[in-house]
């Protein structure tokens, strides 16, 4: 069982960088529960051709393994990536169901070897044409429900299943940048008016503005739902290295604001087992790991653990089934940190 | 004892402990052993035996220490036995502000020698009857006498590993007040009964033979152990030098007072205290002042300089204070002890995590110490454990991130987990560090996600209505050759899209830049402006209404152009069916509009309509000679072919219908083609 040439390579190493042959945004964690970690990477080149690897991870000889077969081309760079929460349960064991967004929500089964275009969800009844979508969520809690935000205002509600749009609500006065489950039915965005605002798919009509940014106007970028805690969430701003945290109890003012960036905040992520943790990451190529305090001290919150990485790191995803596990995105490389 | 049970419940643990520590070490002092331990039944949980007291007594790595004036042994190993369970304290508390609240001579796991380390881990250790050694002496209420600690069975001795790391060779428990003492030693040594009496009767001597520079330390020691004396102390204002001080309690200001001279009664005149809290401190203060030890504490001597009035304030209050703070620290102190079944095993990984930072194999086997499974657990030597402060940090935030208290929720990822943690502490920056770092763009890639991508996609738009009827408006498709369609027709919006941009650009004159931000920039500029001059000019058609309709005989150029065109360029297509419907009614619509509508004084009525490649030229205006032909030429020249044309004269006006059609790419906005109409109309 010890080996210890091997555990003194280890040591020497502790983050696995995969270089891939272009700069990367999209990135997905697969919920799988395999020894064997896979990771959709999503290019990011702007022209037509793009393209999305899957790339495994092992982690007994920690190397990462690309394969040509799981691999397909994607029109435009995917917005974002997520693999089906509850993993391989809803299909065959070997496979399992990715999501992109783009010009559509597009749905791949990933098998072993190869990768199948299961499906593209598009929610315009008049036309073909359907505004292109800046994010997407999918609902742990009822995998059926995909939620997608959209530059043209809207928040669509999928029924992946049946293929068919559950509901489509205007849900801000200007571009939706991102969308978060909470519960089954309820769900919060952001958008460019610099709202951060909930919806309750019981309650259609009415959506609770929780938080504005400071300057009107100033565009929310991304967001993410506590899923320990659902009464906490976190949004960043538009050129801004701060990382807001809300308390839906009290809309309005933000409960922290984690400011130790030295520089605009691109990505955060929530730590899956910990209702005190976040991660965040940005143009400074400093990703921190911050423990919200009961009570914060009058010089602002510190963060308890730092990475430093190459560049500025522009996608972070936290794995929900191996928490120790972070991986970040800059330039070209896709970083697996060890928490 | 009984009768106190009212007033200092929370202190029974803590104080007679503390009394009991000084027998602990008188005790194991005498046989020269490394160490002695008290195993009391627990008050949280029934029959249970947790950590009561302790006495270290064996090798010590790092001293720290504040104190400016030498220790005897006897403090210095009271002390260093306090400053263990302090460490053992804050670190199962395992709260980060433990760390800054912690003295500054307080030990950090990394000046823990072997046996040390043995000593702090025995602590989150609980004993159910018949269980472990301890645990077993207290059911057959016969001593124990163990040789060869280090090899025995887990289940004989469930800290055998532990033992084995800290060098413990023989380990004795013998049943004691009701609770269970443990010696051990690193030597072996066979079993001796003498030895046990020894220490027995060693117990029971105490604490006489050591009084010599003692002082009490606390008033509710005395409460508690000696209450007939307290009694007898307070009334006669007698000190008796019993206990043995703990250096590092709170009390060391009061106990540098020896200096002065017996000042009890003005004291109590003086101070309008509730008699309870008089009779304490009061004995508090007397005995310390009696006491006429020259080691003792005077670790801050600031009371030596004052006057004796003001001392005696300083005495009283901080006598209050203590009595105070020795409730909280004994509130801590039991919650510790008495929660430790549960938290025993995150203690014990959060001792041993630090060094292979996400709970590695240590960390659960001695996990499983505790669940009295030892038998794979080969050669952990715990005492090789070099815990540094930023370790601590980590193990501190990772077992909170985790909440990997019982090993049974730890995740799959984690027995593989043998490397470090990617992440350091973080650490606050200088000054300097902490501007702002300014970097080209900020947010580029996530602002060309969310601004950018979603142009990308929107110019494709057109080329999908024309080539997909119908298919891509599926909501769900199947399959490759849809996926195959797709890729193509993607190609194809782009090209058109690329196009489409250079006929914007060559349609707008303040266009100055190619890249496609600034030729929209510049478009909605320009439309801005047109707007704006639209409405001026309605403005100025309402004003004119009047004379307008006194002179419809005068055909007029009205200055409008539909400005629907230059709108659906720019408006992203978002919805541009509803633009476009917009567009047709409003082209509709107007002609009557501008018939009788038409501006004063001009010459011709000029109305170009333009509807994707579709051009519609109405024009009416004053017949000359060769009027539609210049007409024709002009139509021709802006790459205008003309499939329909209706023309007529009516009392010296021509009217003209021409449905065209733009060549090629070339297209001319409304705009340009009705100022060359006009141009042409008015050349007489």
């Amino acid at each position: 069982m010890d080996n210890s040439t091997q555990e003194s390579h280890l040591r020497s190493e502790n983050f696995f960088t995969h270089d891939s042959p272009y700069p990367i945004y999209a990135m997905a964690f697969s919920s799988s529960s395999d020894r064997i970690h896979r990771i959709a990477v999503g290019s990011f080149l702007e022209e037509y051709n793009n393209k999305v690897d899957i790339i495994s991870f092992d982690e007994e000889t920690l190397t990462f393994k690309t394969d040509p077969n799981l691999s397909f081309d994607h029109p435009y760079p995917p917005t974002k990536l997520m693999f089906h929460p509850n993993g391989a349960k809803s299909l065959r064991k070997s496979s399992n169901l990715l999501a992109s967004s783009g010009d559509y929500l597009r749905l791949w089964e990933v098998r072993e070897n190869s990768i199948e275009p299961r499906a593209l969800l598009n929610n315009s009844k008049t036309s073909e044409f359907c505004a292109p979508l800046t994010s997407f969520d999918w609902n742990d809690a009822e995998p059926r429900r995909i939620g997608t935000s959209s530059i043209d205002t809207t928040c669509t509600i999928w029924d992946v299943e049946r293929g068919v749009v559950d509901t489509q609500l205007i849900a801000h006065d200007k571009e939706v940048y991102d969308i978060a489950w909470g519960e089954v039915g309820v769900f919060a965005s952001v958008s460019a008016d610099g709202s951060v605002r909930i919806f309750d798919l019981r309650d259609k009509e009415h959506s609770t503005i929780v938080y504005e940014s400071p300057q009107p106007d100033t565009p929310l970028l991304r967001l993410s739902w506590n899923k320990q805690d659902l009464r906490y969430m976190a949004t960043i701003l538009m050129d801004s290295n701060k990382v807001v945290i809300l308390d839906i109890r009290s809309p309005g003012l933000p409960v922290a604001e984690l400011e130790r960036h030295r520089a605009c905040i691109n990505a955060i992520a929530w730590a899956p087992q910990s209702c005190r943790h976040i991660c965040s990451a940005g143009d400074d190529a400093q990703a921190l790991i911050w423990e919200l305090p009961t009570v914060a001290g009058p010089n602002g919150i510190d963060p308890i653990l730092a990475y430093t990485a190459g560049s500025e790191i522009n996608q972070l995803q936290w794995s929900a089934l191996q928490p120790d596990w972070i991986a970040i995105a800059f330039a070209n490389k896709m970083q697996l940190l060890k928490v | 004892m009984c009768w106190t049970m009212a007033t200092g419940l929370q202190n029974q643990d803590g104080v007679p402990e503390n009394h009991l520590r000084k027998q602990l070490a008188f005790a194991v002092r005498s046989i020269q052993w490394s160490y002695a331990i008290f195993w009391s039944i627990s008050t949280r949980q029934q029959g249970v035996l947790a950590w009561g007291d302790g006495y270290y007594n064996g090798d010590i790595k790092t001293r720290k220490t504040v104190q400016p004036m030498e220790l005897n042994t006897d403090q210095m190993g009271l002390q260093r036995s306090e400053q263990l369970r302090e460490l053992y304290e804050s670190l199962s508390a395992g709260d980060t502000n433990q760390q800054a609240r912690r003295p500054s001579a307080a030990l950090s796991p990394e000046d823990l020698s072997d046996a040390e380390w043995y000593y702090l881990v025995c602590m989150s250790f609980v004993f159910k009857p018949g269980q472990g050694l301890p645990g077993r002496t207290l059911a057959n209420g016969q001593p124990i006498w163990l040789c060869n600690a280090h090899h025995a069975d887990s289940k004989v001795f469930s800290r055998s590993l532990l033992a084995k790391s800290a060098s413990i060779q023989t380990v004795v428990c013998f049943p004691f007040l009701g609770g269970v003492v443990e010696l051990g030693v690193t030597e072996l040594v066979l079993e001796d009964p003498s030895i046990i009496q020894n220490v027995k009767t060693s117990f029971l001597e105490f604490p006489e033979p050591m009084c010599s520079e003692q002082s009490t330390s606390s008033p509710q020691n005395v409460d508690n152990e000696e209450s007939l004396e307290l009694k007898h102390e307070v009334d006669n204002t007698v000190a008796l030098d019993k206990f043995n001080p703990t250096p590092e309690c709170e009390m060391e200001p009061e106990i540098a007072s020896q200096t002065f001279p017996q000042c009890l009664s003005p004291c109590m005149a003086k101070e309008d205290i509730e008699q309870d809290g008089i009779e304490e401190l009061d004995a508090n203060i007397c005995d310390d002042i009696k006491s006429g030890s020259p080691d003792n504490g005077s670790n801050e001597c600031r009371a030596n300089q004052q006057t004796e009035d003001s001392f005696m304030l300083d005495g009283m209050n901080g006598g209050t204070s203590q009595v105070q703070s020795w409730q909280v620290m004994d509130d801590e102190f039991s919650n510790c002890v008495h929660g430790s079944m549960n938290s025993s095993d995150c203690i014990s990984q959060i001792f041993v995590n630090p060094q292979k930072v996400v709970s590695s194999p240590k960390g659960e086997r001695i996990n499983n110490l505790q669940l009295q499974d030892l038998q794979e657990c080969n050669h952990t030597k715990l005492g090789s454990l070099d815990l540094g402060n930023d370790d601590l940090h980590y193990s501190r935030a990772l077992s909170a991130i985790f909440k990997n208290s019982h090993p049974l929720i730890v995740g799959p990822g984690f027995h593989t987990g043998n490397h470090e943690s990617s992440f350091k502490s973080w650490k606050r920056r200088g000054f300097l560090d902490a501007q702002m770092v300014k970097i080209g763009t900020p947010q580029k890639i996530l602002k060309k996600v969310l601004f950018e991508v979603a142009q990308m996609h929107d110019g494709s738009l057109l080329k999908s209505r024309e080539l997909n009827t119908g298919k891509v408006g599926l909501c769900k498709a199947e399959g490759d050759d849809v996926d195959l369609n797709h890729v193509l027709s993607e190609r194809r919006r782009r090209e058109k899209m690329n196009e489409k941009f250079l006929v914007l650009r060559s349609l707008v004159p303040s266009i100055s830049k190619v890249d496609k931000a600034s030729i929209l920039g510049d478009t909605i500029e320009y439309l801005k402006e047109l707007e704006r001059r639209v409405e001026e000019l309605e403005s100025c058609r309402e004003l004119s209404e009047f004379e307008a309709k006194a002179r419809r005989k005068h055909p007029d150029i009205a200055e409008r152009t539909s400005d629907n065109y230059g709108y659906n360029d720019i408006s992203n297509g978002k919805k541009p069916t509803i633009n476009k419907r917009k567009a047709i009614d409003i082209d509709e619509t107007e002609p009557e509009l501008n018939q009788v509508l038409s501006k004063d004084g001009s010459a011709a009525d000029v109305i170009v309509s333009v509807i994707d490649k579709e051009v519609l030229i109405e024009i009416r205006c004053t017949w000359r000679d060769c009027l539609f032909f210049d007409i024709m030429d002009t139509v021709s020249n802006l790459h205008l072919d003309a499939h329909s044309v209706q023309s007529s004269t009516v009392d010296g006006i021509l009217t003209v219908m021409l449905k065209t059609k733009f060549r090629g790419v070339a297209v001319a906005s409304a705009g340009m083609v009705k100022q060359a109409l006009q141009r042409v109309i008015s050349k007489c």
